[in-house]
Order: C-alpha cells, then sequence, then structure tokens
C-alpha cells in the first residue's frame, strides 16, 4: 500500500472539502425544476379538479389498484368554517380523483390532537370522504411500526402508522394555517398525523426534526388547502374574525415548493423559513422558486 | 314469579349497563345515563337534606319510596343493579347453602338502620356522607373506574392481537369500528386514580357473600334500611297455605333471612319479595297476596342503638369537618365547569363518577380526588390536566350530574367559565431553562384569543451562544384553566406549565 505524503494528503483534504461544501447546490442542481399549479377564487373542488389535471391528472400519480392514503388535517374539534382543519370538499374531491384514476382503495387518517370522534364528525372530513367512496379509518394504536430514518440529523426512528408504510401512494393535504412554532403549519408540518410516539418530543429543535420525520416518507402529491385560511390564534383557530377567505389551492409534486409557495398566504420570504432551507439542503425540493414552473388557474377571472 | 323476577333484574341490570356505557361522546341517545341515580330515594333525601333544596332530578326516587308503602322493598328484589350483581356473585361463590349459619347472623341487621341513621344525622347538620354506601352511586362508581376500564383493556388487547396478525383486516377493522360506535370501547383507554381502595371494598362487598348471601343488602345497606322502614306496613303478604308441610326449606333459602320460626311469617321490613320460598316449596304452600302481614314487623333497631348512630353522625360531622387539608393541595382542586361554590358541591356530590366517566370519553381529566379537596371531598371529581384536559367544546359532565352538584351550561356559558388559571413554572419550561423554542402549549390553547402569547428576544443559550427564543407566558384574563397546555406539555415530569384553581368560577345557587 501506497503511503500518502503530507502534500497529497492536503490536497485531497481540499477537493473533498469543496465537494462536500458545494454539495447541496450540485443536489438541488441535479433535481430537474418542478411543476405547480395554483388554482383561485374557485369553489374548492372545482379548484382541485383543474388544478389536478393542469399538472397532467391524477393518472400520473395513482395507476390501477393503488392503494392510497390521503392525509387531511382532521387534527381539531373544530368546524370547517373556522379552517383548523382540511376543508372537507377538497378532500372529498381528491377522493374522487383517485377512485377514477382506478385506485384500489382510497383511506383518510389522521392521528388528532382532540378527541378524535369529535374531530372527525365536526371537521366535516369523515362523512364527505365517505360519501366519495373513501375508507375513513380511526387511529389505531397497535398499527404503528418503527421506521428507521438513517439520513436524519436528529432523529433516527419513529413510530409511523402502517398506512403510511404499506400504500402505494401518498397525498398530503394539509390547510394552510397560522402556528407559531414553524411560523406556518403546511405539509411538512402535516405530515405528523401519521406519527405515533410522543409528538410533544418533536417541537423542542423542530425544524430539524420536522424535516428529519419527513425523511421517513415521500408523498407523491401535495395538495394545500388555502381556501379558508386561519391568520391567527392557528393551529386551533375558532374565531372567524381570524380566518381570511384566501380561496387557493397550490398542488405540486414537489413537497419544498408547495410549502415554499404557500407562504405567500402568509406574506412570508419562503427562504426566512428554516424548516425550507434545512429540507431544500437536504436534497427534498426547490425552495428557490425560479427552479418551479407555476401555472396559474383562475376561476373569478 | 322467581322466572319473572329474574328476568326483571335482568333486564334492569341490563338497562343499568346500557345507560351506563352511553354515557359518552356524543352522548346522542337522549337516555339519561344518571337515571338509576336519580330512583335512588336514599340518594335524594340526604342530598336534599344536605343542600337544604329542593332537587326535581330526584323525583323519580321519590315516586319509588312512595310505591314502597305499599308494595314493599321490591326496588332490592327487582330492580336494584347492585343486588343482581350480588345476587350472581352469590351463586358463585356459594353452591350449597349452609343453613346453620342462616338464624345466626341476625344481630348484625341492626347494624344498616344505624348507618341510615349516621347518613341522616350527618346529611342533617350538611355532611354528604351517602356518597360511601349508597348502592347506586357505589356501583356506578366502581363500573366507572374498575369494572369499565378493566373489560375495555382486555378487549382492546383482544384487537390489539387481531390487528398484530395482519390477517383479514378490513374485518378486525370493522368489528373494533362497530364495537366503538356501539359503545363497548372506548377511543382512549380509561384511567383512573383511586382504583385500589374502590375495587377493595367491592370485593369486600361481594365477598361478605361468603358468610351469608346478600349479606351487604341483609346488613349494611343504607338505602334497603331506607326502603325497609317504608315497606313495614306494605300491602302486599307472603301467604302460607295449610298445605305447608313445616320443611323450613324456605327458611333456609331465604336471601334476607326473613322468614321467621313460624315459617308462615315474614318479616315485612326485610323481606324483598324475590319469591325465592315461592319457588322452593315442594307442596307450593306460598304464594304473594295483597293484604296485610300478620305479625312480625319489627325493626332491629334499639333506642340505645339509635342514639348511638346519631351521635356518630355528629361526631363523623365534627370530625370531618375540622379536618385540616394542605393548601398546595387544595390549589389544586379543579372543579368541573359549572360546579356548584364548594360548600354546595359537597352537599351534592355523590361520587358517583358519572362526570368522570363521561369525561374520560372526551378530554379525561376528571378524577376521584383524595387529598386535593380534603378529607370531606375524598373522591370529588377534580381536574387532573396531566392526565388529560377540558375539551373545549364539550359540557357533558354538567348533562350527567344526577344531583346538580356540576350544574349543565350550555356550551357558549361554558366556554366562559373559568376552571383555574395556568402558570408557567421557569425552571422547568424549555425556552425558559435552557432558551430552546417549544410552543406546544400555545400550539394547543383552544381560545381564539390565545391565553398563551410569547416575547421574541435575544436569549444567552446554556453554551455561552446568542439566539432568539419565543418566551411564552400567560395572560390571566383569557385563561379559563382548561388545562390542555399542561397535558401536551413535553417536559418529562412535572410540567413546565401548570394549573391551578386560582380564579376559578362557581355557581351559588
Amino acid at each position: 500500500m501506497q503511503d500518502i505524503d503530507r502534500r497529497d494528503f492536503l490536497r485531497k483534504s481540499l477537493v473533498a472539502g469543496a465537494v462536500l461544501t458545494t454539495c447541496p447546490t450540485w443536489l438541488d442542481a441535479a433535481l430537474p425544476d418542478s411543476d405547480l399549479v395554483v388554482a383561485r377564487n374557485g369553489a374548492p373542488a372545482e379548484m382541485v379538479r383543474q388544478a389536478v389535471a393542469a399538472l397532467g391528472g391524477m393518472s400520473q400519480f395513482v395507476k390501477k389498484g393503488d392503494s392510497v392514503l390521503l392525509k387531511p388535517n382532521i387534527g381539531w374539534d373544530r368546524l370547517p368554517e373556522q379552517a383548523a382543519n382540511t376543508n372537507p370538499e377538497a378532500v372529498a374531491e381528491v377522493v374522487k380523483l383517485c377512485l377514477e384514476a382506478g385506485a384500489g382503495k382510497v383511506r383518510v387518517l389522521d392521528r388528532t390532537c382532540n378527541e378524535p370522534r369529535r374531530c372527525y364528525m365536526r371537521s366535516g372530513i369523515e362523512a364527505a370522504a365517505k360519501a366519495a367512496g373513501a375508507e375513513v379509518r380511526h387511529i389505531v394504536e397497535s398499527r404503528f411500526q418503527d421506521v428507521a430514518i438513517p439520513d436524519g440529523e436528529l432523529i433516527k426512528s419513529w413510530p409511523v402508522y402502517r398506512d403510511a408504510i404499506e400504500s402505494d401512494v401518498i397525498i398530503n393535504i394539509p390547510i394552510a394555517k397560522d402556528h407559531n412554532i414553524s411560523r406556518v403549519t403546511l405539509g411538512f408540518k402535516n405530515m405528523m398525523g401519521v406519527l405515533g410516539g410522543d409528538r410533544g418530543a418533536l417541537h423542542d429543535k423542530f425544524m430539524t426534526k420536522i424535516v428529519d420525520i419527513n425523511l421517513a416518507f415521500k408523498p407523491s402529491l401535495t395538495i394545500i388547502d388555502g381556501y379558508r385560511t386561519l391568520m391567527r390564534n392557528g393551529p386551533t383557530g375558532g374565531n372567524l374574525a381570524d380566518v381570511a377567505q384566501k380561496k387557493t389551492i397550490i398542488i405540486s409534486a414537489d413537497r419544498v415548493a408547495a410549502d415554499a409557495f404557500a407562504m405567500q398566504l402568509f406574506d412570508i420570504n419562503p427562504a426566512e423559513v428554516e424548516y425550507l432551507r434545512i429540507a431544500e439542503r437536504r436534497g427534498l425540493g426547490h425552495l428557490d422558486l425560479k427552479r418551479v414552473k407555476v401555472k396559474e388557474i383562475n376561476f373569478g377571472a | 314469579m322467581i322466572t319473572l323476577r329474574r328476568i326483571s333484574q335482568i333486564l334492569f341490570f341490563a338497562l343499568f349497563v346500557l345507560l351506563f356505557l352511553q354515557a359518552r361522546y356524543p352522548y346522542e341517545t337522549g337516555l339519561p345515563s344518571d337515571l338509576f341515580l336519580r330512583a335512588s330515594p336514599l340518594i335524594a333525601l340526604t342530598t336534599m337534606l344536605a343542600s337544604r333544596a329542593f332537587i326535581t332530578t330526584t323525583i323519580l326516587a321519590l315516586v319509588i319510596l312512595a310505591l314502597t308503602i305499599p308494595l314493599g322493598r321490591f326496588f332490592c328484589g327487582w330492580i336494584c343493579p347492585l343486588g343482581t350483581v350480588i345476587d350472581a356473585s352469590d351463586h358463585f361463590i356459594q353452591r350449597k347453602r349452609r343453613p346453620a349459619r342462616q338464624r345466626e347472623s341476625l344481630r348484625l341487621r341492626s347494624w344498616k338502620f344505624a348507618l341510615l341513621i349516621l347518613l341522616l344525622v350527618a346529611a342533617l347538620f350538611s355532611l354528604q356522607l351517602t356518597w360511601f354506601l349508597d348502592p347506586i352511586a357505589l356501583l356506578t362508581r366502581t363500573f366507572t373506574t374498575v369494572l369499565y376500564p378493566m373489560f375495555t383493556y382486555a378487549l382492546t388487547g383482544l384487537f390489539n392481537f387481531a390487528f398484530k396478525l395482519q390477517i383479514a383486516e378490513d374485518q378486525v377493522y370493522a368489528l373494533y369500528d362497530a364495537a366503538q360506535r356501539a359503545a363497548l370501547l372506548p377511543f382512549q383507554q380509561p384511567k383512573f386514580l383511586e382504583t385500589l381502595p374502590m375495587v377493595v371494598i367491592f370485593i369486600v362487598i361481594l365477598g361478605l357473600g361468603m358468610v351469608t348471601r346478600r349479606f351487604w343488602c341483609r346488613n349494611l345497606c343504607p338505602l334497603g334500611a331506607l326502603l325497609g322502614l317504608f315497606s313495614k306496613y306494605r300491602l302486599t303478604r307472603r301467604f302460607v297455605s295449610p298445605a305447608c308441610t313445616q320443611c323450613s326449606i324456605c327458611q333456609r333459602d331465604c336471601k334476607m333471612n326473613a322468614i321467621e320460626d313460624d315459617y308462615s311469617i315474614n318479616n315485612t321490613v326485610e323481606c324483598i319479595e324475590c319469591a325465592e320460598c315461592v319457588s322452593v316449596c315442594k307442596p307450593q304452600a306460598i304464594s304473594y297476596r295483597w293484604g296485610v302481614n300478620p305479625g312480625a314487623n319489627e325493626i332491629d333497631l334499639s333506642r340505645r342503638r339509635l342514639l348511638q348512630a346519631a351521635a356518630a353522625g355528629i361526631a363523623a360531622v365534627a370530625l370531618v369537618k375540622t379536618a385540616a387539608a394542605s393548601r398546595n393541595r387544595t390549589g389544586l382542586a379543579m372543579r368541573p365547569p359549572g360546579s356548584l361554590n364548594e360548600d354546595q358541591f359537597l352537599d351534592r356530590c355523590i361520587r358517583c363518577q358519572a362526570c368522570s366517566k363521561i369525561c374520560a370519553s372526551t378530554g379525561a381529566c376528571l378524577q376521584p380526588a383524595f387529598g386535593e379537596a380534603g378529607l370531606e371531598g375524598v373522591w370529588t371529581p377534580i381536574a387532573v390536566p396531566r392526565l388529560g384536559y377540558c375539551e373545549y367544546s364539550c359540557n357533558l359532565c354538567g348533562q350527567v350530574c344526577p344531583t346538580g352538584a356540576i350544574q349543565p351550561l350550555a356550551l357558549e356559558e361554558k366556554n366562559k367559565i373559568k376552571m383555574g388559571l395556568a402558570f408557567f413554572d421557569k425552571s422547568r419550561c424549555i425556552p425558559w431553562y435552557r432558551q430552546d423554542d417549544c410552543l406546544v402549549c400555545e400550539e394547543h390553547c383552544p381560545l381564539s384569543d390565545k391565553a398563551i402569547k410569547f416575547d421574541i428576544r435575544e436569549a444567552r443559550a446554556p453554551d455561552g451562544s446568542m439566539r432568539t427564543v419565543k418566551f411564552p407566558y400567560v395572560v390571566e384574563d383569557l385563561c379559563i384553566g382548561c388545562g390542555i397546555c399542561e397535558n401536551k406539555c413535553p417536559v418529562v415530569g412535572a410540567p413546565g406549565i401548570f394549573v391551578t384553581a386560582a380564579q376559578q368560577k362557581r355557581i351559588t345557587l
């Protein structure tokens, strides 16, 4: 074996260092540009339908016979007008689109923060999704399974609901809301609803942990419900005066781009949001919206 | 007649269980879950005596008391769910009757009257003690804190096992869903404090069946004593025809030991009309008829015993009312929203845990107190936020309280009622003690003008670096003390935010 002399060592270290420091940019450059569709000023269902069509149709994401997990936000014992849970009409429309694309089954579930029945019933999601043909399931505690997250910085494994592990397709349907821990709650935060264990423990060093957790699954599509938007006192809300009628639906297969774009609803510069910067650095998608092709659909015009 | 009685017992017990089970969110059936509690004349009398108020929800109990005058103790023999449980357990414990024991225990019968006098005298001086011994309150409490949690734990275990097998998951889930919809299974496993003493009492009551059948009903039950007093001049009688062969089997088999040595005579104070004697009589000499009983209607209570019991009642009042309680702990006794002021609350609360039962199906904060409410408040409901929180859109506890200790409130009213007030423990709260962001409490605060707000400030972290941290604080005027902040606080052990009874709002009637 050949000995390495000092000069050689220094040279190699410098090269390695340069590679490592520029690596994120490489990763980003390696990712192709993303597509994103934003629909405005329509009813929730028609906006969802048209936006999905503009993105190339649901059959891009859902194949015949696929099992699909829809993950809306059903976290709170609140009514649809209070905008704490995902819009039930939007959820129902996604269910229909999946079934039209030939999905074998579509499941809707969330691990709630308030009492589960209250949340499922009062959010209107249970009734709407069932009527559209989905299986609406309550969380069963024994159906969580530990998932290894080898690339996680702080979280190396976490119990995840089996449907999120076993489904062929995950579609994440968060509602955009004010949230003082993560500034706003969108797609990344919404995926906490398939996590077991003590989720409170994630809130300390939250920005890193929320990205770690999202390494455990890859939603095929993120559909952000910005129809009614809770601007203050989130994520629970309750006061209609805090709800703005933004009438916006944002969809993208790039989960970072979807969350970044949705920051507009709150007049927040996405580059200032720490978890998005971390997510981009780890190669989960584009934070730089110059790398995102945005298609606008306006129903009001 | 015995078949008819058994059917009645089974039906009423089934009704008791059904009403018990459906006391859960969303409580949609419209059936009053506290029906049996409202039907207990003992609860009605002592509560009205202690609170010096007429409580309209107890009208059913007064009807039962009135019916007892002509009909006798039909409630004990045909309706009382604890009596039914004891009958079943006696049957299980004691296959063979032990005739020698039967007449021995006659002396003990006076105990129940003494206990009744004690409870009534205590109630007269505004001390509610009925909760400890009333059979309906006792059974409701035991069902809530012991039997139902045990049952659901076992059933949930069975389902968990089935889910783990990962076979026919859709069918298993359908069953699971059906069990939940039928209220057999709760959404969260109920867990209670104070289960150990409660289960010991229950086991003792059933275990006394090893001494004699219906030992509790014969000798201890103060509700039975009250109904016995009212049924002394009942208009139904046990009629023994001349066909009687004096075989004594009816006396031996009498659950209540109510048949005298002259088998044709029975004690109207003790007889619960169970008709066991009718069915065991070989020559079929026994029947129940309308009419006045020919004799032997004495109440086993001497004047001396009566005075002793009354004195004990007065002593109990003085003892309980003068017991000190730690202020650190009484400050944690947060009552359910809509509770009467503490004196009136204690006059009325019968510790049936009906409120805790229904609470366990939503926020799960209500628990039987031990030291938090002093000696007088043992097993009264308090909110224990580290175990559960008061669900913002829930007002069910007030709807199931049989005595009005918790008043029913409309949701808008309930949302404004302060149960207590939250405080930060800055030596344990994550942003305060180590300058890291957390805000889980603020996230869960259900108020739409959040009672937890925060300042954003530069702070020096333990490692010496400066960082920007969100420091939370409580806005006193907004906080309603629901306790979800304390419940969800991720700090291990004592929480970084906790709720006390400070500023709690109570109702005065």
